[in-house]
C-alpha cells in the first residue's frame, strides 16, 4: 500500500485545506455579527459580540423556503431514481439494438448548459400554464439529473454478474422481478450514492426555480436568500446566517457520506 | 419480442429527457431564427428573420466582450483548478493521521450551494469587503481594489471564485487516478536514484494523461455552463462587463424579453461546447 507519513504531513496538508474551507468559516461567523462588525477593518477572525439573534431571525424568515427546498429535492429524488434505475439496469446489462444512440442522448443532455434548456422551457411552460407550479421546477431539475444518474448507475450495474441474471431468466423470472430481487439488492451502494448526489444537486439548484417559480410561497432556499438583498442594501448578517442554515444539510451529508460522494463522482467520470 | 419489453424500462427516462431537454433544444434552435419578444410570443405572431438575430449579436459589443470573458474565464479556471487539484492530490497520496477528515473538508466547496458561495464572494470582493479589509490591514495595499466594480478586473475576480469552486472535483478525479498508479514503479525509480520531482515528471504525469484529459474535458463542460456564480455576484455587471454566454442569454430573455436573440446566443454557446467536447474526445484516443 501507499507509504505512511506522520503528523507533520497532516499539518502540511491541513494548511491548504484550511484555506479552502475559510469561506465557509467566514459565512458561519458572519451570521453571529452585526453588519458593522462584518465590514470591520481589520476583519474579525472571531465574532467580538456573538449573538444568535440573526440566525433565529433568518430561520424564521426562511422556514417556508426550507420546506419548499425539501419538497422539491425529494420530488426530484423520486422521479430521478424511479426512472434512472430501470434505465441504467437495461443499458448496463442488455445488448439493446438502440443502446448506443440512447447512451449518446444521455451524454448529450449532460453536456447541455442549463440556460439552453431553461429559457426555451420557460416559454413552453408558459404556454402550458406550468409557471409557478412546483412540478415545473421538479421536472426542470430532474431532466438534468436523470442522465447524470443513469451514467453513474450504469457504471455500478455493469459489475453485476450476467450469470445471475441469466439464471433468473431460466428460472422463469420476468425482467421486473429480476430488477427487484436480483439487481436492487446488489446495487444498493450505487443507489445510495446516486441518491445522495441527486439530493445535493437538487437542493442547491438555483436557475430552475429562478426561472419558473415567481410566487414567493413556492420558492426554495436558493431564491429565498435574496430576501436579505434589498433595494437599499444587503442585510449581510442575516444573509450569512441564512446561507449557513441552507448549507448545514449538505454539509452533514458530506461529512457523513464523503466516500460515497467521491465514489459516485469518479464512477460517472470514468465510465470505461 | 424480448427487446420490446426491455425498452419499457428505458422509456420513462427517455420521455422526460425528450420532452424537457431535446424538445426545448430544438425549439430554441427554431426561435433563434425568429423575431420573438414578449408580445409576439404571447400572440404567436413572431416573424421569421433568418440570420438577423445572429448578425445583431455578433455586432453587439457586449456579446464580443462575452466571448472574450468566456475564453479568459474558462482557460484560467481550468488551468489553475488542474494545477491546484494535482498538487493537493500529490499531498493526499500518502497515509497520514486525519486524512479522511481533511479529504471530506476539501469537498466542501462542491457541497455548498453555489448561491451561498456566490453570496460570500459578493461580500468578499465588495469595495469595503473582506478581501480589501484584509489586504489594507496587512499593509499590502493603500486603497481598496475594485474587484467587482471595475470593468477590467471583474472577470478575473469571478475566475478566482470559480477556481475555488472547481478544486474539489479536480482534486478527486486526479487523486483517484493517482491511486491507480502501481507503487512498484516509484520504488524501482527510487532505486535508480530518481528525485521526487523526476518521479512526478516521468512517471506520474505520463501515466495520468488519460485522467488529466478527462478532467480537463469535464472542466470545460462545467465551466462553460457556469451561470449561478456570475448571476449572484455581479449579474453580468458592471455595465455588462462580466457576462458569460449563460448570463447574457438569461438577461436578454428575462430582463429585455428578446427571446430570439437570447436563443441565438444559446445556439452559439452550444455549438462551442459541442465542438470542445468532440475535440477533447478525439484527444483521448490519440497516442501521447
Amino acid at each position: 500500500m501507499k507509504r505512511k507519513k506522520g503528523v507533520k504531513w497532516t499539518v502540511l496538508t491541513a494548511i491548504p485545506t484550511i484555506i479552502i474551507v475559510l469561506p465557509l468559516y467566514f459565512i458561519a461567523i458572519g451570521g453571529f455579527e452585526s453588519v458593522t462588525e462584518i465590514f470591520h477593518r481589520p476583519p474579525y477572525l472571531f465574532p467580538p459580540n456573538p449573538t444568535i439573534a440573526y440566525y433565529i431571525e433568518a430561520y424564521n424568515a426562511l422556514s417556508s423556503y426550507l420546506k419548499n427546498s425539501l419538497i422539491i429535492s425529494l420530488g426530484v429524488l423520486v422521479i430521478t431514481l424511479s426512472t434512472s434505475v430501470p434505465a441504467a439496469f437495461v443499458l448496463a446489462k442488455f445488448n439493446l439494438f438502440l443502446r448506443e444512440p440512447i447512451n449518446l442522448l444521455f451524454a448529450f443532455v449532460q453536456v447541455l448548459p442549463s440556460t439552453a434548456i431553461i429559457i426555451p422551457l420557460y416559454l413552453v411552460f408558459t404556454k402550458l400554464g406550468l409557471i409557478n407550479n412546483l412540478l415545473s421546477a421538479i421536472l426542470g431539475i430532474s431532466v438534468f439529473l436523470i442522465p447524470f444518474a443513469v451514467i453513474i448507475l450504469r457504471a455500478y450495474l455493469v459489475g453485476i454478474p450476467t450469470g445471475l441474471i441469466e439464471a433468473a431468466l431460466i428460472d422463469g423470472a420476468g425482467y421486473f422481478r429480476i430488477l427487484r430481487s436480483v439487481v436492487l439488492p446488489l446495487s444498493s451502494p450505487g443507489i445510495a450514492c446516486v441518491s445522495i448526489l441527486t439530493f445535493l444537486l437538487a437542493w442547491g439548484n438555483f436557475i430552475v426555480p429562478l426561472a419558473f417559480l415567481k410566487e414567493r410561497s413556492l420558492q426554495p432556499m436558493s431564491i429565498g436568500l435574496f430576501l436579505f438583498i434589498g433595494q437599499y442594501g444587503v442585510e449581510w448578517n442575516k444573509l450569512m446566517a441564512g446561507s449557513m442554515i441552507y448549507t448545514i444539510p449538505p454539509l452533514i451529508i458530506a461529512l457523513m457520506a464523503g466516500r460515497l460522494i467521491v465514489a459516485g463522482l469518479t464512477a460517472g467520470a470514468f465510465k470505461e | 419480442m424480448k427487446q420490446r419489453e426491455l425498452y419499457l424500462f428505458v422509456l420513462p427516462a427517455l420521455v422526460i429527457v425528450a420532452a424537457f431537454a431535446v424538445y426545448p433544444t430544438v425549439y430554441n434552435f427554431v426561435l433563434s431564427f425568429r423575431d420573438v419578444n414578449l408580445i409576439s410570443f404571447i400572440r404567436g405572431t413572431s416573424r421569421f428573420v433568418a440570420f438577423s438575430n445572429y448578425l445583431e449579436i455578433f455586432k453587439d459589443s457586449t456579446f464580443q466582450s462575452t466571448v472574450l470573458n468566456t475564453l479568459v474565464f474558462t482557460a484560467l479556471s481550468i488551468f489553475f483548478q488542474l494545477v491546484i487539484g494535482f498538487l493537493l492530490a500529490l499531498l493526499f497520496n500518502y497515509e497520514f493521521p486525519l486524512k479522511g477528515f481533511l479529504q471530506a473538508l476539501i469537498m466542501i466547496p462542491w457541497v455548498m450551494p453555489i448561491i451561498v458561495s456566490g453570496s460570500f464572494f459578493r461580500w468578499c470582493f465588495s469595495d469595503d469587503g473582506l478581501l480589501n479589509n484584509f489586504l489594507i490591514s496587512l499593509g499590502l495595499i493603500q486603497e481598496p481594489i475594485r474587484w467587482i466594480t471595475s470593468k477590467s478586473l471583474v472577470i478575473f475576480s469571478l475566475t478566482l471564485a470559480n477556481i475555488w469552486l472547481g478544486i474539489p472535483f479536480n482534486f478527486i478525479l486526479l487523486y483517484t487516478g493517482l491511486r491507480k498508479i502501481p507503487e512498484e514503479l516509484y520504488e524501482s525509480a527510487e532505486m535508480d536514484g530518481a528525485s521526487s520531482f523526476q518521479k512526478v515528471l516521468y512517471i506520474t504525469i505520463p501515466l495520468l494523461r488519460p485522467v488529466i484529459i478527462t478532467t480537463v474535458a469535464l472542466g470545460c463542460i462545467f465551466t462553460m455552463k457556469v451561470f449561478d456564480l456570475v448571476w449572484v455576484v455581479t449579474k453580468g455587471g458592471p455595465g455588462g462587463a462580466s457576462h458569460l454566454f449563460s448570463t447574457l442569454s438569461y438577461s436578454l430573455a428575462f430582463d429585455r424579453f428578446q427571446f430570439g436573440k437570447s436563443a441565438a446566443v444559446l445556439v452559439v454557446m452550444l455549438a462551442i461546447v459541442l465542438a470542445l467536447v468532440a475535440w477533447l474526445n478525439l484527444m483521448r484516443f490519440e497516442e501521447p
